[in-house]
C-alpha cells in the first residue's frame, strides 16, 4: 500500500509544491531554487530512460507479430530492421566511432550516415505525411462548410474571409477586414478559451497535487 | 435537375485530392508570380532589425522540425539574410529535436553560402539542439553555458569569440522563434514575460491565430504567420537589400513567394468547393420540400 | 522575505483566492453531494459510442494525446480512458490504445488493467490491448491511421494533447465511418476536431470529463471553484475596462502588470 499509493502520492505533493513555490521567490533563494531547478532536470533524465521502455515494447510487440506470422509480419520486419539500423549508426555517430565526427555533418558538408537517413529517409517520410494535411483539409472544409444553421454559417464566412484575405487575389477587398478578424474576435476567442483552459489545467493540477486525482497511478478512485 | 446538384453534396473527396494536387503542382512548375502586401505584425519585426547594427546579436531559435520546413525555412532563412546583411550577429540553436539536426544546419548552410564573407564563431555560431524545453530556456536565459557546454561540434563556448560578447540570451537584442507547436508561446511566456527580452516569432499558419494573443498583449513585437508571413519578409528582404536578389532568383530555391502562388490557387479551389457544397445542400434541402 | 519577488504578489494573490475557493467547494461537494454541472454532450455521448462498437463488434479506439504524463491534459485523457475502459470491459468490446510517448503508455497500461479488475473482468484484459507505437509524431499518425483503415473501429476516442496530426486521424477516421469523439486544450486544433468529429470537447471540458464521469463530490467540487474563480477573473477583466476606459484608479492595471 506505501508503495502502490501513499509513496507516489508523497513525491507528486513535493514534486508538485516545490516548483509552485520556487516560482514566487527571486534567484537568490537557492533553498528554494536549487530543488526546483533539480526536479526539472530530473524530467529531462526519467524521460530519457522512458524512451527505453518504449524500445523494448515495441520490439516485443512486433517480434511476436513475426513468430506468430500474423497478417502484415512483414512490415514488423521492415520496422524492427529500420530501428536496428537508424539506432546502430546513431550510436556510432554519438560515441564518435570509427571516425564520425557525430550525427551531423562531416566538415566538409558531407552527411554522416546518421544524417543521411534523415535527410533522405525520415525528412521525405515526414514531409510526405504533413503535405496530407492539405488534402485533407480541403475535403473537411468541403463537408463541415455548410449553412446549416447560425454558428455554421458564421464559421463559413469567416473561413471564407480569413481564406480570401491571405492571398493576394482577395487582399486587396478583405486584408483588412481579414487582419481585423484575426486580432480582434480571433485574438478575443482564444484569450477566452487560454484562460479557461488554464484555470482548467490548475483545477486538475490542484487535484492531482492533492491526490485528489489519481488515475494517471491507474487507480479509479480518486478518495 | 434540383437531384443532380444535390447529389454533389457526397461527391468523391479523390476528386477534390486531385484538383488540389494539380492546383499546387502547376503554379510550382509554371509559376505566376502574385503580388504580395506586408501587414503590420511582419513589417514590426523588420523594422526592429532595421534599428539594429555592427555588433548587435539576435537569437534564432530553430523550433521546427522537417515537416514544417516548406512554411518555416523561408522565414528563417529571410530572418538570417536580414541579419547577415546588416553585419548583425546571429546565435542560432534549437530546442525541438529535429530543429538541431536538420532545419538549423541546412538553413545556415544555405545562407551562409551567399555571404562568404562571414567567420563562423565570430558572425554566427551553430549551439545545436538541447532538450529540456522550458527548463533549458530558463538556463539559457542567464547562461548560455549552462544549457549548452559546447556548440554542435562540441567546441566550448570559452573558445567562440561570439560567446564571449554575450553570455545569456537576456543580453541580446531580439530573440526570434520559427516555431511548429508551443515553443513559440514559451519564448513568449518565459524570455519576454520573465526577462524582458523581445520576442518575434515565425510559426505555420495553423498557428498563427493563437499567436494573435500574445501580439495584442505585447509579448511579442511581431508575428510572421505561414508561407504569407514569410513571403511578405522576403518582399522586404529583396527590396531593401538588393545583393539578396540573385540568391532568390536562383529558381532551385524553394522561396515562400513560390508556395504563394499554389496557396492562392488551393485556397481558391477550397472555396469553389465550399460554394458547390452549399449549392448542393440547398439544392437537396429543395428537393426535400418539394416532396 | 528579501528574496520574495514582489513582481508576483498578483500571481500569488490570485493562486491563493484559487486554492482557497477550490478548497471550499471541495468541502462543501462532500456536504452536498448533489452539486450540478452542466451537461456536456461529449461525454454524455461516450456510452452511445461504445455501446455502437459493441452492437457491430467492432473495436473502440482511444488516442490518449501525443504529449507525455506531464501535460495536464494527458492526466486529463487518461481519467476519461479509465471510464472507457471500464465501459468495454463491462460490455466485453474490443479496446485498442496505441501511444505515442512512453511515460504515457506506462500510465495508460496501469489505467486500463486496474479498469478491467475494478468491473471484475481481468480475464478480459490483455497487454496488447495498450501498445506503444513510435516517439515520431507522423510516424505514430500513420501507424493509428493505418490502424484505423484497416481494422474500422466503430468508435474513436482522440482525447488529449494533438498537434498537426490531429485534422489526419480525424478525416481518416471520419472517412472510415467511425463515431468519433475528440477533445484537446489545443486551442489550434480545435477547428479541426469541430469539423471532422461528431462531438469535440472544448479546453476546460476536457479538463472536467474526469470528475464529470467519476461524480465523485471532490472533483465536483473542483470544477465549480474554478468556474467560481473564471467568474472572478472576468469581473475583474469588466472592471479593469471599466476603469481604464474612465482613467480611475491606474493601479488597478499596475497590479495585474507583468514586470
Amino acid at each position: 500500500m506505501f508503495l502502490r499509493l501513499r509513496l507516489p502520492l508523497l513525491l507528486t505533493l513535493l514534486a508538485g509544491l516545490v516548483p509552485v513555490v520556487a516560482f514566487f521567490f527571486k534567484d537568490e533563494a537557492r533553498a528554494v531554487k536549487a530543488p526546483a531547478s533539480w526536479l526539472e532536470q530530473d524530467m529531462i533524465i526519467v524521460a530519457g530512460f522512458a524512451l527505453l521502455l518504449g524500445v523494448v515494447n515495441v520490439v516485443q510487440s512486433n517480434m511476436k507479430k513475426i513468430e506468430r506470422r500474423d497478417k502484415g509480419w512483414f512490415f514488423a520486419v521492415v520496422l524492427l530492421g529500420g530501428m536496428a539500423v537508424t539506432g546502430l549508426v546513431g550510436a556510432l555517430g554519438a560515441f564518435r566511432i570509427g571516425g564520425l565526427p557525430g550525427i551531423g555533418n562531416y566538415p566538409d558538408g558531407r552527411p554522416t550516415p546518421f544524417a543521411w537517413c534523415a535527410n533522405y529517409l525520415f525528412t521525405p517520410l515526414q514531409a510526405t505525411m504533413f503535405s496530407l494535411l492539405a488534402f485533407y483539409i480541403a475535403s473537411a472544409a468541403f463537408r463541415a462548410f455548410r449553412v446549416r444553421n447560425v454558428a455554421a454559417t458564421i464559421l463559413l464566412v469567416a473561413a471564407v474571409v480569413v481564406m480570401l484575405g491571405r492571398i493576394p487575389v482577395g487582399e486587396g477587398v478583405f486584408g483588412r477586414f481579414t487582419e481585423w478578424l484575426m486580432q480582434i474576435p480571433n485574438g478575443a476567442a482564444q484569450r477566452g478559451i487560454i484562460i479557461g483552459a488554464a484555470l482548467g489545467a490548475a483545477s486538475l493540477s490542484l487535484r492531482v497535487i492533492l491526490g485528489i486525482e489519481r488515475s494517471y497511478l491507474g487507480l479509479d478512485k480518486g478518495e | 435537375m434540383a437531384k443532380g446538384i444535390a447529389k454533389l453534396q457526397t461527391i468523391d473527396r479523390r476528386w477534390i485530392f486531385l484538383l488540389i494536387a494539380l492546383g499546387t503542382l502547376i503554379p510550382i512548375v509554371l509559376p505566376i508570380g502574385f503580388p504580395v502586401t506586408i501587414t503590420p505584425p511582419v513589417k514590426s519585426i523588420y523594422d526592429l532589425i532595421e534599428t539594429f547594427g555592427p555588433g548587435d546579436v539576435v537569437i534564432l531559435s530553430y523550433d521546427y522540425g522537417p515537416t514544417t520546413g516548406a512554411e518555416n525555412d523561408p522565414m528563417a532563412d529571410a530572418i538570417l539574410r536580414h541579419c547577415f546583411s546588416r553585419d548583425v550577429k546571429v546565435v542560432a540553436l534549437a530546442l525541438y529535436p529535429l530543429g538541431g539536426l536538420t532545419s538549423l544546419s541546412n538553413s545556415l548552410n544555405r545562407v551562409t553560402a551567399e555571404f562568404p564573407e562571414l567567420e563562423y564563431g565570430v558572425d554566427y555560431v551553430n549551439l545545436g539542439y538541447k532538450d529540456g524545453g522550458q527548463a533549458s530556456m530558463k538556463l539559457l536565459a542567464d547562461d548560455f553555458a549552462k544549457a549548452f557546454p559546447g556548440d554542435t561540434n562540441g567546441r566550448p563556448l570559452a573558445e567562440i569569440p561570439l560567446m564571449q560578447q554575450i553570455k545569456g540570451a537576456r543580453e541580446a537584442k531580439l530573440a526570434v522563434s520559427i516555431a511548429t507547436g508551443i515553443i513559440g508561446e514559451w519564448w513568449a511566456n518565459l524570455i519576454n514575460a520573465q526577462f524582458g527580452l523581445p520576442v518575434a516569432v515565425g510559426c505555420t499558419a495553423v498557428s498563427a491565430p493563437k499567436y494573435y494573443a500574445y501580439l495584442e498583449a505585447k509579448q511579442m513585437i511581431g508575428l510572421i504567420g505561414g508561407l504569407k508571413g514569410a513571403s511578405e519578409y522576403e518582399r522586404m528582404v529583396k527590396e531593401g537589400y538588393p545583393a539578396t536578389r540573385e540568391a532568390y532568383a536562383n529558381p532551385l530555391l524553394q522561396t515562400a513567394s513560390k508556395g504563394m502562388d499554389a496557396q492562392t490557387i488551393d485556397h481558391l479551389i477550397v472555396i469553389a468547393f465550399i460554394v458547390i457544397g452549399n449549392i448542393a445542400y440547398f439544392a437537396s434541402r429543395r428537393g426535400k420540400g418539394q416532396a | 522575505m528579501a528574496y520574495f519577488d514582489i513582481s508576483r504578489v498578483n500571481a500569488l494573490t490570485l493562486f491563493i483566492f484559487f486554492c482557497i475557493v477550490v478548497i471550499l467547494f471541495i468541502e462543501k461537494a462532500r456536504a452536498d453531494r448533489n452539486l450540478y454541472i452542466r451537461r456536456i454532450a461529449g461525454l454524455n455521448a461516450i456510452d452511445e459510442a461504445v455501446g455502437r462498437a459493441t452492437e457491430l463488434g467492432k473495436k473502440v479506439l482511444y488516442i490518449p494525446g501525443i504529449m507525455s504524463i506531464d501535460e495536464n491534459q494527458t492526466i486529463a485523457s487518461l481519467a476519461v480512458l479509465a471510464h472507457v475502459a471500464r465501459m468495454t470491459a463491462r460490455y466485453a468490446t474490443d479496446l485498442d490504445v496505441p501511444n505515442k510517448d512512453p511515460l504515457t503508455f506506462a500510465s495508460a497500461r496501469e489505467t486500463v488493467k486496474e479498469a478491467y479488475t475494478l468491473e471484475g473482468r481481468p480475464d478480459l484484459y490483455q497487454e496488447s490491448m495498450v501498445h506503444y507505437v513510435t516517439y515520431d509524431q507522423f510516424a505514430f499518425t500513420a501507424a493509428v491511421s493505418g490502424i484505423m483503415v484497416r481494422e474500422r473501429p466503430a468508435a474513436n476516442f482522440l482525447i488529449g494533447s494533438f498537434y498537426a496530426e490531429s485534422l489526419l486521424l480525424a478525416e481518416t477516421g471520419q472517412a472510415s465511418g467511425a463515431i468519433q469523439i475528440a477533445g484537446t486544450a489545443e486551442v489550434a486544433q480545435l477547428p479541426f476536431f469541430v469539423c471532422a468529429c461528431d462531438y469535440t470537447l472544448i479546453g476546460e471540458e476536457l479538463y472536467a470529463a474526469g470528475a464529470y464521469l467519476s461524480r465523485q463530490p471532490a472533483m465536483l467540487g473542483s470544477i465549480k471553484g474554478q468556474d467560481w474563480t473564471k467568474a472572478a477573473v472576468g469581473a475583474a477583466i469588466i472592471l479593469g475596462v471599466l476603469l481604464e476606459s474612465l482613467h480611475l484608479f491606474p493601479g488597478f492595471k499596475a497590479f495585474f502588470s507583468i514586470q
